[in-house]
């Protein structure tokens, strides 16, 4: 499958291609409208990671264009700016989603992944890592059809270490996704690791290997045990 | 006080003093020249008398007629004044039979040798009568006018002022950013004048204001946009796995300085936001809906710390835009969690027109005056950006509703809101 990253900070569009390329993903960088507008007319990508402001032009216009075409393919609006209104235009024009700058790329990860299981196959309901299946319509997790029993943020934390799975990702990601941006918890991440360590412990007791592991105390990764 | 009723107050004082200096001085001059025309006629009466007098060598008989009265009386010498003088008195007169206001006119005559003492005298009771008639004439007319010149001022000056009214209305019901700002078309130069000079001062400051607004986003883009990188590359960064434990510390390190700088600069930006009035759209909000919701956010962190939380709440609801109200409640939990005591207590309370948010903590009162200012900070080594308040107060001022702090029974901090 091919991503598509629009974006004028090349840095940035490098950083977003780089964490995202994997066996699945070939993810291409566009850096000014004219490309952008250039490689969506020619190819079909499974999600377009959007910037609103850039040279040559508004990143909704490159929306815009993708809905005249009649284009599926997922958009993913990534923006310094954070006002209402640009979120509000963005999702009324046909984007999926839409992200703030500065974000941790794990929480971009999740988010293409969720538009990408949305489009594909008009809404995959089930994500299945080695022997977790994750049911995303009831929010459960079997594993050998055996039902753990998880607390909202468990199953939430789990999803978001299988989207970005062999990544590692830092706590303040992880504080991030669970409670969103606006709490200031920058001192403390304690509270984390009693999150992930009741995880593990449930999943170790259903009689799952142990995906998770913590790497040098800043961050987690899930993975298949080696 | 309104212009028009000052106007009007003013206009009717000096109108009615004109008016009493007017008729006053009318009457008096009328008065004069009355007096005048009588002395005159007993001019003419003693000039008869004294001509009468040459030629008869005796006094003319006295006849009584309606409007004069003479008298003579004759002196046992010869008198020693022989000026003529003028009098005026209440004195019998003939015609009506009783007491009048006279003026007389007292002479002497000499007839063949013996002096008479010659005294003609005219009412002036008809003259005092036209007086009174004028002074009664006049009042009816200042009233009159007054009257007029009120309703005229009302009517007319109020028309006139319609496009001052018109204008202060419209003024009055502008806000910079929404919409532009609508003045009556007038031909009075003045008002032409006014309406011109608003319009252009109103324009700068629009204009003063899309710039301000044009310039924080810019703000927002230009700082987000490294902030954005730099988070990202430390994020690539963590997936070496050849780390050694210092740069593992340095990335870490890095991290929080990171966070520390991207939500100083979305508070800074809020500040501005708000400063700028950008959250005009207000709606009316379940607070109690919003409170509960925002505790189930900050479950996890108070069982970290070990925090007790009870609560009394009833139904309520506040007016205000919602994103606001997130921040604010946001705002006031996070302070009393963070500066919350290891197995503190946090206590909330709400009903209609007021949340009280209390904790325990430090045992001291913290700064009433500096709590809400720009960058306060209790403790000099404090990790946090100090901005959290004084975005509670900017947002009570735009939602007008208002923030207090109580420190209570040596280790409660109490944050009372108030709408």
């Amino acid at each position: 499958m091919k991503l598509l990253v629009i974006e004028d900070e090349k840095a940035l569009a490098q950083s977003i291609c780089d964490y995202l390329n994997n066996e699945n993903f070939i993810c291409e960088p566009a850096y000014d409208f004219n490309t952008a507008i250039e490689k969506i007319s020619l190819y079909d990508y499974a999600c377009i990671i959007l910037d609103i402001t850039l040279p040559g032009g508004n990143g909704l216009e490159i929306l815009k264009e993708l809905k005249k075409a009649n284009k599926a393919d997922g958009v993913l609006i990534i923006s310094a700016k954070n006002a209402l209104d640009d979120k509000v235009s963005g999702l009324k024009a046909g984007a999926d989603d839409y992200l703030t700058k500065p974000f941790h790329l794990p929480e971009l990860g999740a988010r293409v992944a969720a538009i990408i299981r949305r489009k594909s196959f008009g809404g995959m309901n089930a994500v299945q890592f080695d022997e977790l299946l994750l049911d995303l319509q009831d929010k459960t997790v079997k594993v050998n059809n055996q039902v753990i029993d998880l607390t909202k943020k468990e199953y939430e934390l789990l999803l978001y270490f299988i989207s970005n799975k062999n990544k590692v990702i830092s706590k303040g990601a992880i504080a991030e996704h669970l409670w969103g941006d606006n709490m200031d918890l920058a001192d403390n991440y304690d509270f984390i690791y009693t999150h992930i360590k009741n995880l593990r412990k449930k999943l170790l007791q259903a009689g799952s290997p142990d995906y998770i592991n913590s790497i040098y105390g800043m961050g987690y990764k899930l993975s298949l045990p080696r | 006080m309104k212009l028009l009723t000052r106007y009007n107050r003013i206009n009717l004082f000096s109108t009615v003093i004109i008016f009493l200096l007017a008729s006053a001085a009318f009457a008096l001059l009328l008065r004069f020249l009355v007096i005048n025309q009588v002395d005159e006629d007993l001019r003419i009466e003693q000039n008869e008398i004294t001509s009468y007098i040459q030629k008869y060598n005796r006094l003319p008989e006295v006849i009584k007629v309606r409007d004069q009265q003479t008298e003579y009386i004759p002196l046992e010498k010869t008198p020693d004044n022989l000026h003529d003088y003028f009098q005026t008195s209440k004195s019998y007169y003939h015609h009506y039979d009783e007491e009048e206001l006279l003026r007389q006119l007292n002479f002497n005559v000499n007839v063949g040798g013996i002096w008479y003492h010659a005294k003609v005298s005219k009412s002036l009771e008809g003259t005092d009568n036209l007086i009174q008639s004028v002074v009664i004439i006049t009042v009816i007319t200042i009233l009159l006018i007054l009257a007029a010149t009120f309703l005229i001022n009302r009517i007319v000056l109020y028309r006139l002022w319609q496009p001052f009214y018109s204008t202060l209305n419209a003024i009055s019901n502008f806000k910079l950013g929404k919409g532009a700002l609508n003045l009556p078309e007038t031909n009075i130069d003045e008002f032409a004048l006014m309406n011109k000079t608003l319009k252009q001062a109103i324009t700068k400051a629009e204009e003063d204001y899309i710039v301000l607004r044009e310039f924080t986003e810019n703000a927002s883009h230009e700082l987000q946009t490294p902030l954005a990188v730099i988070r990202s590359k430390l994020d690539l960064l963590i997936q070496d796995e050849h780390l050694t434990a210092l740069q593992s510390n340095a990335v870490q390190d890095s991290y929080d300085a990171i966070q520390k700088l991207s939500r100083l600069n979305q508070s800074l930006l809020l500040l501005a936001k708000i400063e700028n009035r950008q959250f005009n759209e207000t709606s009316v909000i379940d607070i109690k809906k919003m409170v509960e919701g925002k505790m189930n956010q900050f479950r996890e962190l108070w069982q970290g710390k070990n925090i007790t939380v009870t609560t009394e709440l009833e139904e309520a609801t506040i007016t205000m835009h919602i994103s606001l109200a997130d921040v604010l409640l946001n705002n006031l939990l996070s302070n009393a969690t963070k500066h919350n005591s290891e197995n503190g207590l946090i206590h909330i309370q709400l009903k209609q027109g007021m949340l009280g948010i209390s904790n325990t903590g430090g045992l001291q009162a913290l700064n009433e005056q500096l709590l809400f200012t720009r960058f306060y900070k209790a403790e000099a080594a404090n990790e946090n950006h100090g901005l959290g308040l004084s975005i509670v107060k900017q947002i009570c001022e735009v939602s007008g509703c208002s923030i207090e702090y109580r420190f209570e029974n040596a280790q409660i901090h109490l944050f009372v809101l108030k709408w």
